[in-house]
C-alpha cells in the first residue's frame, strides 16, 4: 500500500492550492491528489466564457496539468480515481480507478477534503433529457459545446443567479436566443431588488428574455428540442442549462462520521480542521464563517477556496493559520453592466433587524471628461447609530470593483463611514474623480445619518407613489429638455432656477411628502435644501435619480 | 438652411442637451445643429429627446468626442 504524508481528495481550486502550499512548506513530504475528474486545477469561473467562445482554447482554462504538478511540485496526481471511503482508524482511503474499476488503498498521515460541490439536479419530471446540462466542470462545458453544435438556436437557462446570468450573456454572444427562468421574484438574489432590476433591464436591452417568479414544473423532449413547462408558461429550447444551485460534496466526510456544518458542509474551524484532527477540509465542501456575525456560513467561491486551502495547508504542516471567514463578496458582469456586493445588503439588514441605514450614491468612475468615463452607483449600508459600515453594493457600466473592494477592506477592519470619508484615495483623471466615489458615498451617508439629508430608494419610492394613499408630490427640478427626455411617471417640472417665482404652485404640498427627482440625486439635493428652506417639511431626494431608476421612465 | 455649430465638449450633463434645446428654439424648420459632446450620457439623451420632440437626429457618431447632427422639424 502506498503511504502519503498528505492525501488531497479533489484537484480543482482548494485541492491544488493546498497541495502546492504544502509542498512549499514541506519539500520532503509525499503528497498525492486524487480526483475523479479528467482535469485538475481548472478555472471553473471561466467556463461560461469558454461556452461563449471568449476563451477559445480549452487549455487556457487549465491552470496546471497533472504533468506540471508531478514535475514541478513532485505531487502524485490520480485523475479518474474516485475515493470511495475513508478509514479514520487505519488512516487509509479506498479508491477506485474509474477507467479500469481497479480498487486501491492508500495510507495518509494527514487528509484534506477538497471535494467541492455538485450542481443540483432536482427530480423534476423529464430532467434526464440529454439536452439538459449543468455547468460545473470542463467536461460539462465540453458537453454543452457539443450540444450546441455550430448553428445557433434557442436556449433556456434555468436559474438567474450569477452563473445563470454569465451563461445567458455568453449564449447570446454566440447568437443564441436566450430565456432565463428564475423562480424567485428577482434575478441575482444576493442583491437588493433595484440592482437586480437594473441588471434585468440591461439584459433585456441586449435581447435576453427574463422570466421571474416562474417555477419549472417539467421538461419534455419534443420536436427535436425540449419543452420547459413553468408556472408562468411553456418555453421551447434546443438546449437547457440548469444553474439553480449547488450542494456540497460532503458524503465522504459524513459517511466517515465527521461533524457536518451549515447547509450540509463539512464543519471546519478557522484553520480548516474537521472534527478529526488529522483531517482537514477546504473549499466548496467546507463550512466557513461570516466575518461580521461570526456565524457559520457557506461560501462556495473560488476566491474563498484558495484562502481557506492556504490556511489549512499551513496549519496541517505545523504553522497554525486562521482564515477568519467571508463577507459574502461577489461580482458579476453582463454586456458591460456590473454589479458587486459585500457584507449585508439592505434587505438582509432589515430581515436580521439591524438598526441600519442605506443610501445609494451615483458617481463617475473617473473624470467625466476623460475618455471611457462611465457612471456607477454605490449603495452603502451602515449602522444608524455608529456609522459602522455593514455592507456595500456597487453597480453600473463603469468600474464597480474598485469602490467595492475598498469598502470590503473597511468592513473587515470594522471601520465607520466617518473613517472612510477622509481616506486618501488615488486621483488623476484616467483613474478616478477629484471627489473619490467612495469618499462621496460616505459624505452622503454622513448627511443621511445626521439628518441633513432625507432620501428614499427607488423601490420604496415606487411603492409609495403607486399606493392608493399617495397624496404627495413628485417634483423634477431639472431643465425642461431633461424633463422631456425622461422622468419618473407623474413628476411635475419646476426648474430649480424658477423656484423663487413658481414654488407657490405647489404650496399645497408643504406638509405632504415631496420626492425630488433629478438625473443622479445631486440637483435634487440642491432642490431639497431650498424646499426645506421654503417650509416644505417632508422632502425626500430620490436616490439614484432617473439614471438608476429601475422602472419605466416617461 | 442655416447650420449652427455647438462645441459642448467638457460640458457635463445637463449642459449639452440644454445647449441643443436653446439652439433649436432659435432656429427655423429645416435648419441643422452640429454638436460635439464628451459627456456620454448625451448618446441616449439626444435620441430620446429627438424622438419625443419630433426633431430629426440626422446622424449620431459615438466617439471622442461624440458628434450629432439634428434637424429642426
Ligand atoms: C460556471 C461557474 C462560474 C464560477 N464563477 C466564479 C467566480 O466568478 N468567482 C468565484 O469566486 N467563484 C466562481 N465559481 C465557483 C468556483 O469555481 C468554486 O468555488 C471552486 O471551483 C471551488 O473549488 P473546490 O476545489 O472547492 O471544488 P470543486 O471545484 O468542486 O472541485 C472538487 C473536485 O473534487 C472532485 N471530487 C469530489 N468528490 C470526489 C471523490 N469522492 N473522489 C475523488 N474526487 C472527488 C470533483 O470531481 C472535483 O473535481 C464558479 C463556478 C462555476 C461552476
Amino acid at each position: 500500500m502506498q503511504k502519503y504524508d498528505l492525501i488531497v481528495i479533489g484537484g480543482v481550486a482548494a485541492g491544488t492550492k493546498a497541495a502546492a502550499k504544502t509542498r512549499r512548506e514541506k519539500p520532503d513530504w509525499k503528497i498525492a491528489i486524487i480526483t475523479r475528474d479528467d482535469d485538475v486545477s481548472y478555472a471553473g469561473c471561466g467556463l461560461p466564457y469558454f461556452i461563449g467562445d471568449i476563451i477559445q482554447n480549452r487549455g487556457q482554462l487549465v491552470v496546471r496539468t497533472p504533468e506540471t504538478l508531478r514535475l514541478v511540485h513532485s505531487i502524485d496526481v490520480f485523475t479518474r480515481h474516485s475515493v470511495l471511503s475513508i478509514d479514520r482508524e487505519k488512516h487509509t482511503v479506498s479508491v477506485q480507478n474509474t477507467n479500469s474499476n481497479e480498487k486501491l488503498e492508500f495510507g495518509y498521515r494527514k487528509l484534506l477534503l477538497a471535494t467541492g460541490a455538485s450542481a443540483m439536479r432536482p427530480p423534476i419530471p423529464g430532467i434526464d433529457s440529454e439536452r439538459i446540462h449543468t455547468i460545473r466542470s470542463v467536461t460539462d462545458a465540453d458537453a454543452i459545446l457539443a450540444g450546441m453544435g455550430s448553428k445557433s438556436g434557442r436556449a433556456v437557462v434555468v436559474g438567474g443567479g450569477f452563473i445563470g446570468i454569465e451563461v445567458a450573456e455568453n449564449l447570446k454572444h454566440r447568437g443564441w436566443e436566450v430565456t432565463v427562468i428564475e423562480m424567485l421574484p428577482q434575478i441575482l438574489p444576493p442583491f437588493d431588488l433595484e440592482i437586480a432590476l437594473m441588471m434585468q433591464k440591461h439584459l433585456e436591452k441586449n435581447g435576453v428574455r427574463i422570466v421571474t417568479g416562474a417555477c419549472v414544473q417539467s421538461f419534455c423532449d419534443k420536436d427535436g428540442g425540449v419543452e420547459v413547462a413553468t408556472s408562468n408558461g411553456a418555453f421551447q429550447a434546443d438546449i437547457v442549462i440548469l444553474s439553480i444551485g449547488i450542494k456540497p460534496n460532503s458524503g465522504l466526510g459524513c459517511d466517515s462520521g465527521l461533524e457536518l456544518g451549515c447547509r450540509g458542509t463539512i464543519r471546519v474551524d478557522a484553520c480548516g480542521r474537521t472534527s478529526d484532527p488529522d483531517i482537514f477540509a477546504a473549499g466548496d465542501c467546507a463550512s466557513t464563517f461570516s466575518v461580521t456575525s461570526g456565524n457559520e456560513a457557506w461560501s462556495p467561491m473560488g476566491s474563498t477556496a484558495n484562502k481557506q486551502a492556504r490556511a489549512a495547508a499551513l496549519t496541517l504542516t505545523g504553522t497554525e493559520s486562521e482564515f477568519p471567514g467571508v463577507l459574502g463578496t461577489m461580482i458579476v458582469k453582463a454586456f458591460g453592466f456590473s454589479a458587486a456586493r459585500t457584507g449585508v445588503n439592505e434587505r438582509e439588514a432589515c430581515e436580521s433587524k439591524m438598526n441600519a441605514v442605506s443610501v445609494t450614491v451615483p458617481s463617475d468612475d473617473r473624470a467625466h471628461y476623460y475618455p471611457g468615463s462611465e457612471k456607477i452607483a454605490i449603495k452603502l449600508t451602515a449602522d444608524a447609530e455608529t456609522g459602522e459600515l455593514l455592507g456595500c453594493q456597487t453597480y453600473g457600466m463603469g468600474a464597480v470593483d474598485k469602490p467595492l473592494d475598498a469598502i470590503a477592506v473597511a468592513i473587515t477592519m470594522g471601520a465607520t463611514v466617518h473613517d472612510v470619508a477622509h481616506v486618501d484615495f488615488a486621483y488623476a483623471p484616467p483613474f478616478s474623480t477629484a471627489i473619490n466615489p467612495v469618499n462621496l458615498a460616505c459624505y452622503v451617508m454622513q448627511n443621511k445619518l445626521s439628518g441633513k439629508l432625507e432620501s428614499i430608494g427607488p423601490v420604496e419610492a415606487n411603492c409609495m407613489i403607486h399606493s392608493p394613499d399617495w397624496d404627495g408630490l413628485l417634483l423634477d427640478p431639472r431643465e425642461i429638455p431633461e424633463f422631456m427626455i425622461g422622468t419618473v411617471p407623474g413628476a411635475v417640472n419646476i426648474p430649480i432656477h424658477e423656484f423663487p417665482t413658481r414654488l407657490a404652485e405647489v404650496a399645497a404640498f408643504k406638509d405632504k411628502t415631496v420626492i425630488v427627482v433629478c438625473n443622479y440625486g445631486k440637483r435634487a439635493f440642491e432642490a431639497y435644501v431650498r424646499l426645506k428652506h421654503h417650509g416644505f417639511n417632508r422632502v425626500k431626494v430620490l436616490e439614484g435619480g432617473t439614471k438608476f431608476w429601475p422602472y419605466e421612465l416617461e | 438652411m442655416a447650420v449652427k455649430e455647438i462645441d459642448a465638449r467638457g460640458l457635463q450633463c445637463p449642459g449639452p442637451i440644454v445647449e441643443v434645446f436653446k439652439a433649436i428654439n432659435a432656429l427655423k424648420p429645416g435648419d441643422e445643429i452640429r454638436i460635439q459632446v464628451t459627456d456620454r450620457g448625451f448618446l441616449e439623451d439626444v435620441k430620446t429627446w429627438c424622438r419625443k420632440t419630433g426633431n430629426v437626429l440626422v446622424s449620431l457618431e459615438d466617439g471622442q468626442p461624440i458628434k450629432a447632427v439634428i434637424r429642426k422639424k
